[in-house]
C-alpha cells in the first residue's frame, strides 16, 4: 500500500511535457516582451532627456611618471570619455582599451604626470556631455608591486596585525580554565561582545567601501546584507554538521584514538568522562572545541577581509603605516585570541600545537588578505569578503550564545548579570582599542 | 555530515573564491602592461614627462582639433573676422550699417575636444560675430529669435533706453531691430540681457563690438580675442577656459604673426563665475588702452587683469622670431584651456621654421594646413572697408 501511494505521488510530480510547457510559456511571454521593447521604434518610452552618465573611478595607482585611474561606466547607457585631469587641471592622457565605454565596461586612463609622494591628488574624468567625475586620493604612494620585498612587507604587517595578536590572546587559556562558572560566563559573554563589535565593524566598513568606491549600479549595499546572511546560515549549517559528526563519532568509544587530526577528535581524557555519561553530556563536552574551531574559522574569514582592507589602504595611499597604527591593530586583535580560547575553558586540556593551529587559522588569513588586497585590489571583492567575515562572526556569536544558554540551564541568558556586564564590557574594549587604529 | 554534501559545500566555497580572485585578476593591470604595437603616444608636450605609447585612445585637448562640423567656432577664422555690416548711406551722408543676428538655444556643439554642450548662440558661434563700425555710423541690428526662450541684445556704449535690450525681450519667433549711433569709439561687447542673466551669458550669448575712431588707428595686424569659459556640468564653476571659444586651440594652431609688425588685439573678458581673468604676453610688453576709449595708452605692461565685461586694446610687436606663449596668468585658467601661442615669423629668412620643433604637433591634423593658409591673409588695418 505504501509503495502504491509513493508511485502515485511520483506520477503527480513527474515532469511531463505539459509540465515543461506550463513552465516555458511565461518565459516565452517575457522574451516576446523584451523583443518588443528593444525593437519598438522608440515611441513607447522615449524620453527627450538623455540619461545622465555616471563614471566610477574605482582605483587610482601612482606609477613611475604617471597616474593610472581605473574607471567604469556605471551609468544607464554607453558613454564616451572626453578628457582627464589631475587636481582639476586638464592633462593629456591615454585611455585603454577605448574612450567609448559600454554599460558597466571598464577602462584604464593613463595620465603622464610627475607626482609628489605623500601629497593628496584629485583625479577627474570628463565625459562627452561635460560632466566631471572625481576621485580624491589622500596621499600619493607608489603602487605596491608584487615583488618579494613588498610581499614580505605585507607578510610582516599581516603577522603583526593578525597572527601575533591572536596568538597573544591564546595565552589567556590557562587563566580562563581556572575561573569560577560566573566569571567564566562573564568571559564568554565578553567574547560575544567583542565579536558583535567586530561583525558590526565589518558591516560598516564594507558599507563605507560600497558607498565611496562602488557605483550604485552594483547595488553593493544590498549585496553586503545578502552575502552576510548567506554566510551566516551556511556556516550555521556547517557547524551543526561538524558537531553532529563529532558526536556520532564519539559514540563508539574505543575505536578511534588516532587517525583523525580533527579538532573534534575525542582524546583519552574525554573518553574517560564520557564512559560514565549520557550522549547529551558527551555532546556538551565536544561542543566547546567545535565552537572554538568555528570561532577560529570565523575570525579567520574576518581577518582575511581585514587584510584585504589593509592591503588596499596601503595601495590606495589612504593610510600611512606607522608603528602606532600597527600597535593599535595588535591591541584590537589580541581580544580575538581570547574569543577562541574562552569556550574551551571547561573542556579537556588542549595541546599547545592545536591552539597554535587555531591561532593560525584565525590570524594567518590576514597575511593572505594583505597580499590580495595590496596587489590585486578590487573593491567589490573586498566588500564581499568583509561581508562573508561579518556573517561568520555572527554565526560564532550565535554558537556562543547557544552554548551559554545550554550550560546555564534553567537560569537563562539574560538573568545572569555577569553575562550582561561581560557583553557590554566586550564591546567597550573593542571600542576603546579601536580608537587606537 | 554526508560525504557528497561536504564535497558540494567545498565546491561552492572554492568556486566563490575562484570567482573573487578572477574578478580581481580581471580588473588588475598597470603601467608596465603597455603594449607597444600601436603608434599613438601621449605626454610629449611637457619636458621631463614620459612619453607613453598606448593601444587605446588618446585624450588630449591640448593637441586635438575639433571637427569643424561640430565645433562651436573656428577660432582661427574668428580671430581676424570683423563684420562691417551691409553698408548704405543716408540722405544726410551718415553711413548706415545693417547687421542680422539670429539667436538660437537648441544646438549642441563641441566646446572642447570631445565635450558637447547645449550652446545658446548669436549666428551659431561662441563668441558671436564681431560687429565693427566707425564712430558716428548708424548701426541697425536685426535680432531674429529662432530659439525657444526670450532673448535680447544689450550693447555696451551710448544709446537710448529702448535700444538697451533689457526691458523688452524678443519672443521666440519674433524679431526686433536695434538702432543707434556708434559712440564713443572704443572696444565694447554685446550680450543677451534676459533673466536669468547668468544662464543666458554662460550658455554663450555674447560677442565683441568695436567702434573705430573717425581718424582711424595706425596700420596693424588686428585681431579680436574674447576670453570666456564653459560650465558644462552646471556647478557654477567653469570646466573650461578659452580665448576665442575653444580651449587650447592656439596651442596646436599658433597664431602666425610677422616680426616687427604692429599687432593690435581687441581683448574682451566675458568670463562668468570667476571674478577675475587676465592676459599675459610672453617675452614682450604691450601698450594697453583701457576700454580703447583713448588714443594714448594707459599702461606699458605684460599683463592685464579684467573683471567680467572689462576690455581694452593691446598693441605690441615682436622683436625676435620664434614661438611665444600668451595665457591667463591665473594658472588654473591656463591649464584648463586659456593658453595659446604666437608664432613670430621672420619674413626675411626661412630659418625660423627649421629651428622650431614645436611645429610637430601642429601638423598632425588635416585642418591645420588650411588654417595656416588663412592666417597669411592678414586683414588690413581698422577703419572702413
Amino acid at each position: 500500500m505504501m509503495e502504491r501511494e509513493e508511485t502515485n505521488i511520483a506520477n503527480t510530480y513527474r515532469i511531463s511535457k505539459r509540465t515543461i510547457l506550463f513552465g516555458v510559456v511565461p518565459i516565452i511571454v517575457i522574451g516576446a516582451m523584451i523583443i518588443l521593447l528593444l525593437n519598438s521604434p522608440g515611441i513607447l518610452f522615449q524620453n527627450s532627456v538623455k540619461p545622465l552618465p555616471k563614471i566610477s573611478i574605482e582605483k587610482v595607482e601612482f606609477s613611475d611618471g604617471g597616474i593610472v585611474a581605473f574607471i567604469r561606466n556605471t551609468g544607464p547607457s554607453n558613454t564616451t570619455i572626453a578628457q582627464a585631469d589631475v587636481n582639476d587641471r586638464i592633462h593629456p592622457a591615454a585611455i585603454e582599451p577605448s574612450r567609448i565605454l559600454t554599460r558597466l565596461a571598464d577602462a584604464k586612463v593613463i595620465i603622464p604626470f610627475v607626482w609628489n609622494i605623500g601629497e593628496p591628488y584629485k583625479i577627474g574624468i570628463t565625459t562627452d556631455d561635460g560632466t566631471r567625475f572625481e576621485k580624491k586620493v589622500d596621499s600619493a604612494a607608489p603602487a605596491p608591486r608584487p615583488t618579494v620585498g613588498q610581499a614580505s612587507t605585507f607578510a610582516i604587517i599581516g603577522t603583526y596585525v593578525g597572527v601575533i595578536p591572536v596568538m597573544m590572546g591564546l595565552i589567556w587559556y590557562p587563566f580562563i580554565r581556572r575561573l569560577s562558572p560566573n566569571k567564566y560566563n562573564f568571559f564568554l559573554s565578553l567574547t560575544a561582545g567583542l565579536l558583535v563589535f567586530l561583525g558590526i565593524d565589518a558591516l560598516l566598513e564594507s558599507n563605507e567601501i560600497a558607498v565611496s568606491t562602488l557605483a550604485p549600479a552594483f547595488n553593493a549595499q544590498i549585496l553586503i546584507i545578502m552575502v552576510a546572511i548567506v554566510s551566516l546560515i551556511t556556516l550555521l549549517y556547517v557547524s551543526q554538521r561538524l558537531i553532529q559528526r563529532a558526536s556520532k563519532r564519539s559514540k563508539p568509544k574505543i575505536e578511534y584514538k588516532s587517525g583523525y587530526s580533527s579538532h573534534s577528535e575525542p582524546d583519552s581524557q574525554l573518553s574517560d568522562i564520557r564512559s560514565s555519561s549520557t550522549s547529551s553530556q558527551q555532546q556538551l563536552l565536544i561542543k566547546p572545541i567545535a565552537i572554538s574551531m568555528m570561532i577560529a574559522i570565523g575570525i579567520g574569514l574576518h581577518n582575511f577581509g581585514e587584510g584585504l582592507a589593509i592591503g588596499a589602504a596601503v595601495l590606495l595611499g589612504e593610510v600611512a603605516l606607522s608603528s602606532f597604527l600597527i600597535l593599535g591593530f595588535t591591541l584590537h586583535n589580541t581580544t580575538e585570541g581570547l574569543a577562541i580560547v574562552a569556550p574551551m575553558a571547561k573542556s579537556r586540556r588542549i595541546p599547545v600545537t592545536k591552539l597554535m593551529i587555531m591561532g593560525l587559522i584565525a590570524g594567518g588569513p590576514t597575511i593572505i588578505g594583505a597580499w590580495v588586497g595590496g596587489f590585486l585590489y578590487s573593491p567589490i571583492a573586498t566588500v564581499i569578503f568583509l561581508s562573508i567575515g561579518a556573517g561568520a562572526i555572527f554565526q560564532v556569536v550565535y554558537s556562543i550564545a547557544a552554548w551559554m544558554y545550554h550550560t546555564n540551564g534553567s537560569r537563562g541568558l539574560l538573568n545572569n548579570h555577569w553575562i550582561i556586564i561581560g557583553f557590554a564590557f566586550g564591546m567597550l574594549i573593542m571600542y576603546l582599542t579601536g580608537l587606537l587604529v | 555530515m554526508s560525504y557528497p554534501r561536504i564535497v558540494v559545500l567545498f565546491g561552492i566555497a572554492i568556486s566563490i573564491v575562484f570567482f573573487a580572485i578572477s574578478t580581481m585578476l580581471y580588473s588588475r593591470s598597470s603601467l608596465s602592461d603597455q603594449n607597444s604595437s600601436k603608434l599613438d603616444t601621449v605626454g610629449g608636450h611637457t619636458p621631463g614627462y614620459p612619453i607613453l605609447k598606448t593601444t587605446g585612445d588618446i585624450l588630449d585637448p591640448t593637441s586635438f582639433v575639433i571637427n569643424p562640423k561640430n565645433a562651436v567656432v573656428d577660432p582661427m577664422k574668428y580671430l581676424r573676422e570683423f563684420n562691417y555690416g551691409r553698408v548704405s548711406t543716408s540722405s544726410n551722408g551718415t553711413v548706415i550699417r545693417d547687421f542680422t543676428l539670429i539667436a538660437s538655444d537648441q544646438q549642441t556643439k563641441e566646446v572642447s575636444p570631445g565635450v558637447f554642450y547645449n550652446v545658446w548662440t548669436y549666428n551659431g558661434t561662441i563668441p558671436g560675430p564681431t560687429i565693427r563700425a566707425t564712430e558716428g555710423d548708424l548701426i541697425r541690428i536685426t535680432l531674429i529669435n529662432k530659439g525657444t526662450k526670450f532673448h535680447s541684445i544689450h550693447f555696451h556704449g551710448i544709446h537710448p533706453s529702448e535700444m538697451d535690450g533689457v526691458f523688452e525681450g524678443i519672443a521666440p519667433g519674433g524679431r526686433f531691430t536695434y538702432q543707434f549711433t556708434a559712440e564713443p569709439f572704443g572696444v565694447f561687447l554685446y550680450h543677451c540681457h534676459m533673466q536669468p542673466l547668468e544662464e543666458h551669458i554662460t550658455h554663450g550669448l555674447y560677442g565683441v563690438y568695436i567702434v573705430d575712431p573717425k581718424q582711424g588707428r595706425p596700420q596693424a595686424d588686428e585681431m579680436v580675442m574674447l576670453m570666456n569659459g564653459y560650465d558644462t556640468d552646471f556647478d557654477t564653476e567653469n570646466n573650461f577656459y578659452t580665448v576665442n571659444g575653444i580651449p587650447f586651440y592656439y596651442m596646436h594652431h599658433p597664431i602666425q604673426i610677422e616680426k616687427n609688425r604692429l599687432i593690435r588685439i581687441y581683448l574682451v573678458n566675458m568670463l562668468e563665475f570667476d571674478p577675475l581673468n587676465n592676459f599675459h604676453l610672453h617675452a614682450n610688453l604691450f601698450n594697453f588702452y583701457k576700454t580703447g576709449t583713448k588714443l594714448i595708452p594707459d599702461e606699458y605692461t605684460d599683463i592685464v587683469t579684467m573683471n567680467q565685461a572689462e576690455r581694452g586694446i593691446l598693441e605690441f610687436s615682436y622683436k625676435y622670431p620664434g614661438m611665444y606663449m600668451f595665457h591667463a596668468h591665473k594658472t588654473e585658467f591656463a591649464e584648463k584651456g586659456w593658453t595659446g601661442l604666437f608664432f613670430v615669423k621672420d619674413n626675411t629668412s626661412e630659418s625660423v621654421n627649421q629651428n622650431l620643433n614645436v611645429t610637430s604637433t601642429m601638423n598632425n591634423t588635416i585642418y591645420s594646413k588650411s588654417n595656416f593658409s588663412n592666417a597669411t591673409n592678414i586683414v588690413p588695418t581698422g577703419g572702413l572697408k
